[in-house]
């Protein structure tokens, strides 16, 4: 029943993907055709061929009621929500599926179409349970919505036999969705989410008639990183969010716009709290990001922020436990600790969600207290270009770009879960575009096929050289809009330095042929949400050296990931905690000082690919937690070292002395000096011999990988689930 | 009428007789401060709080019994520091005061009597059954001590 247009999602599964590698055409863009008019309720309307009624109506800002239909996914045109009446035609027609035709005239509130519409929603609504005063999709449900517009004041359904409406027996898809398969109106965007976007093809139906089922055919768990959207997709209450049932109701929620920061995208997000507590989130429409989506760790993990905070400074006492204190107490003892210590025995570490206006505070404190050794917990090579030049620590391409591209090098990174959205992207340019992929390092399940060409970190360097033998250098040479995206975790070790250096080389080249110049090859992708702030902001990646040199203060600014451990400090060293979860870098502390995580605060942030934006305050902080760049401020003026900014106006201008793409909400800077990074890179070009390896291999590594979602319950429930299913036959 | 009352030297004599009941003007006047009203009367008993019970028909019923609170409260005085069993005598529904009651019920499980007390530290506060909206780390303890 699924009417598939897109060939290439059907052969997903077949085993002759592998062959037509190298007969297959790239993408190139269609010359635009000449548009056609058409009368939309008598109103002209310009749309090129191809274009579905529906589509053409919604630009003349006529909405046309629909179900199945959805922008992003295929059209399956089985709902009939969006039958209107077209002159010269006997029949209504589906909007959604019909192509436009020249001279077309479309009349969308007639007494045909809304007739049409009266006895398709009467039909709908004889199998859907009128339970809306318990069901968690009331007040943002189409099908009420739609109901109350389009549909009839009665209903013919009297059942005169009392048999009942239909009832279909719910389905256990995991711990993120809730099933109500009674609810469901087979609108099947469900299913075409998973097989399209999510490449997970586990939805699909049973039956026909009134016996149709959405289901997953065994009983098994969604495994998909993107699970969380079909909740969004479906317009009826069938599939709800398992974490947030019964919680509220959509009008009694305060929605704030705001941005994640649990995965190095920054997707777009909507806050939706009530008395004083996150309740769920939800993405927010950003084409050049997320489109619509969200990662379900970016959705789920907002009960952690819940769990496990810190709520009142704490220090530790005279047998070393950590103790409620004042804020004066835990203030002063900091500001003592850093004042008496020697300025080179001084380390600051930013951690995983630090912001940029932190950041920015902890480096001037430092700095004026004569110390230059402020880091990041992610390494990044310094030599060649380093971090001098922004370029070679950003996603150069551009997260929208990368639907264009027509080949696509991965090099040490699983971006399913590294960064789910990007791989969304990088899976539809597969499906709709012919995109090659290809990846180097560890075989992980993209949900596309791809060409592996190896584990090795030489591969690298054969390609780069242009000495490979392998057809993935063909490939790239002949491709017109390559991409090459490096894991930043590759960095990490010794030979980090010089796989960089190859990849530069690779990208750069690559980048020096193509007729696009606009058009940027290299990429690096960060793992963490601060990370690319941190490095505009100076920050010296890694601690390896300034840790081993024996620090007497180190400062953590959210530093979780388990760096800086208290075997790797000397023994009487003190340690300055400030975050928002007792994680890793409490339990080490000495003093402890309470911080706000991204929802209680407004901060910027910076995404792999250099977009500044920014978080706002969708709650309080709890207890007596406080702004991040509000403590060390505060710390400042007791060391008596006064920073110069008293608000977060002045702090941006701060920022933006340091670089003004930090406060250019939105907005991502043209990249540049490829070349210059290229020949400060050559020297380094030595040779590589190791493996490339990924932390996040499978479903289960991905859900908790940092404090928030280490200390969210439905994360740890993931990940149980996941492991449960694992061991299930199907 | 003796002459005595028809020039109201009676209520002169009273007056004489209630400083003096009351420990002399000093006294009479710190009474009066923290009482508000002075009065004379027959000292009827003693609670183990240290409330004093007066009586004094001389004045209208409804008045004519009344408490003087411990010292001990100073000027925090209400009337639930009244113990139960002197509360019946003092409101007229008994006319015998506990220690001359015997028909008065004594059980070993009845509780000892307490004031009220709202508004202080020791009020009587019902735990919360609801879950923390946020819940705190609690940091290991290093050792156990």
């Amino acid at each position: 029943m699924l009417r598939q247009p897109l060939t290439r999602a059907l052969a997903l599964s077949s085993p002759a993907r592998a062959a037509p590698l190298a007969v297959r055409r790239y993408a190139e863009i269609a010359p635009q055709p000449d548009k056609v008019e058409v009368f939309i309720d008598d109103k002209p309307v310009y749309v090129p061929p191809g274009t579905t009624v529906l589509q053409a109506a919604a630009q003349v800002g006529v909405e046309i009621p629909r179900f199945c239909y959805h922008e992003r996914l295929a059209v399956a045109g089985n709902c009939r929500m969006c039958l209107v009446e077209v002159e010269k035609s006997p029949k209504p027609v589906a909007a959604c599926a019909m192509p436009v035709m020249k001279g077309m005239r479309v009349k969308t509130n007639s007494d045909l179409t809304r007739k049409a519409r009266e006895g398709v929603m009467e039909f709908l609504l004889v199998n859907h349970p009128l339970d809306c005063p318990i069901c968690d999709q009331g007040g943002e449900c189409d099908l009420q919505d739609q109901s109350m517009a389009f549909g009839s004041d009665k209903s013919r359904f009297t059942d005169i036999h009392f048999s009942g409406k239909r009832a279909v027996e719910d389905k256990d898809v995991g711990p993120l969705i809730k099933t109500i398969m009674t609810r469901c109106i087979h609108c099947t965007r469900c299913i075409r989410f998973a097989s399209e976007v999510a490449g997970v093809d586990d939805l699909g139906t049973t039956g026909r008639g009134t016996d149709m089922q959405v289901g997953t055919y065994v009983e098994k768990m969604f495994l998909s990183e993107l699970s969380g959207n079909i909740i969004d997709l479906c317009p009826v209450g069938a599939l709800t969010s398992k974490p947030y049932s019964f919680a509220a109701r959509p009008w009694e929620t305060r929605r704030i716009d705001s941005v994640d920061v649990l995965d190095p995208l920054g997707s777009n997000i909507v806050v939706s709290t009530r008395t004083n507590e996150v309740l769920r989130i939800l993405p927010r429409t950003n084409e050049e990001i997320n489109e619509e989506w969200l990662s379900d760790k970016s959705r789920f993990a907002c009960d952690g922020l819940k769990r496990q905070r810190l709520v009142t400074p704490l220090m530790a006492d005279s047998r070393g436990n950590l103790t409620p204190v004042d804020w004066e107490d835990a203030v002063v003892a900091a500001a003592r600790a850093l004042r008496d210590c020697p300025p080179d025995k001084l380390l600051a570490v930013a951690g995983d969600m630090a912001d940029a206006e932190s950041l920015v505070a902890l480096k001037d404190l430092l700095n004026r207290l004569g110390s230059e050794n402020a880091c990041t917990e992610q390494y990044f090579p310094l030599e060649g270009a380093g971090i001098d030049l922004r370029s070679t620590y950003l996603l150069n391409t551009g997260i929208a770009n990368v639907e264009d591209a027509d080949f696509v090098l991965l090099i040490g990174t699983n971006v399913r879960f590294e960064a789910p959205l990007l791989n969304t992207r990088i899976r539809k340019a597969f499906i709709h575009k012919d995109t090659d992929v290809a990846l180097i390092g560890p075989k992980v399940d993209l949900t596309y096929d791809y060409v592996h060409v190896g584990e090795s970190a030489s591969i690298v360097k054969d390609l780069a050289s242009g000495t490979s033998a392998h057809e993935v250098l063909r490939k790239l040479e002949q491709a017109k809009r390559p991409v090459v995206i490096l894991g930043a975790d590759q960095l990490k070790t010794q030979e980090g330095a010089a796989l960089l250096a190859y990849t530069q080389e690779l990208a750069l080249r690559l980048q020096d042929k193509l007729e696009d110049k606009n058009w940027k090859v290299l990429n690096v992708l960060q793992r963490t949400a601060s990370q690319v702030a941190a490095l505009d902001i100076g920050y010296k990646p890694g601690v390896g050296a300034l840790l081993s040199a024996g620090p007497q203060v180190v400062y953590l600014l959210g530093a979780d990931s388990g760096v800086v451990t208290r075997e790797s400090l000397p023994k009487d060293a003190v340690v300055i905690y400030q975050g928002h979860h007792g994680d890793a870098g409490a339990a080490i502390a000495d003093v402890v000082l309470p911080g706000a995580a991204y929802t209680e605060k407004r901060a910027t942030y910076v995404n792999a690919e250099g977009r500044a934006q920014q978080t706002l305050p969708a709650v309080t902080p709890p207890g007596q937690a406080r702004e991040d760049w509000k403590i060390i401020r505060a710390i400042s003026e007791v060391v008596g070292v006064r920073l110069p900014y008293d608000n977060l106006d002045e702090v941006r201008d701060r920022l933006s002395q340091i670089s003004p793409a930090l406060v250019t909400y939105g907005d991502v800077q043209n990249n540049n000096y490829f070349a210059q990074a290229r020949a400060l890179a050559q020297s380094l070009q030595k040779p590589v011999s190791g493996n490339l390896d990924v932390k996040l291999k499978t479903l289960e590594d991905y859900f908790m990988t940092d404090a928030i979602s280490r200390a969210s319950p439905t994360m740890a429930k993931c990940v149980q689930a996941v492991l449960k299913q694992k061991q299930s036959t199907y | 009428m003796s002459l005595g009352k028809y020039l109201a030297l009676d209520k002169l004599s009273n007056f004489f007789n209630i400083i003096k009941q009351n420990g002399g003007i000093r006294a009479s006047l710190y009474k009066m401060y923290r009482q508000d009203e002075l009065k004379d009367g027959v000292l009827v008993g003693e609670d183990k709080f240290g409330n004093k019970y007066y009586e004094n028909p001389r004045y209208f019923y409804g008045s004519n019994r009344w408490v003087e609170y411990s010292d001990k409260y100073n000027m925090d005085y209400d009337g639930s520091q009244v113990p139960a069993e002197w509360f019946g005598w003092l409101h007229y529904k008994t006319d015998l005061p506990p220690h001359m009651d015997p028909s008065r019920p004594k059980y070993k499980w009845m509780i000892e009597f307490t004031e009220n007390m709202s508004g202080t530290t020791g009020q009587y506060t019902p735990y919360s059954t609801t879950r923390p909206k946020v819940e705190p780390w609690i940091p290991k303890r290093k050792s156990n001590a």
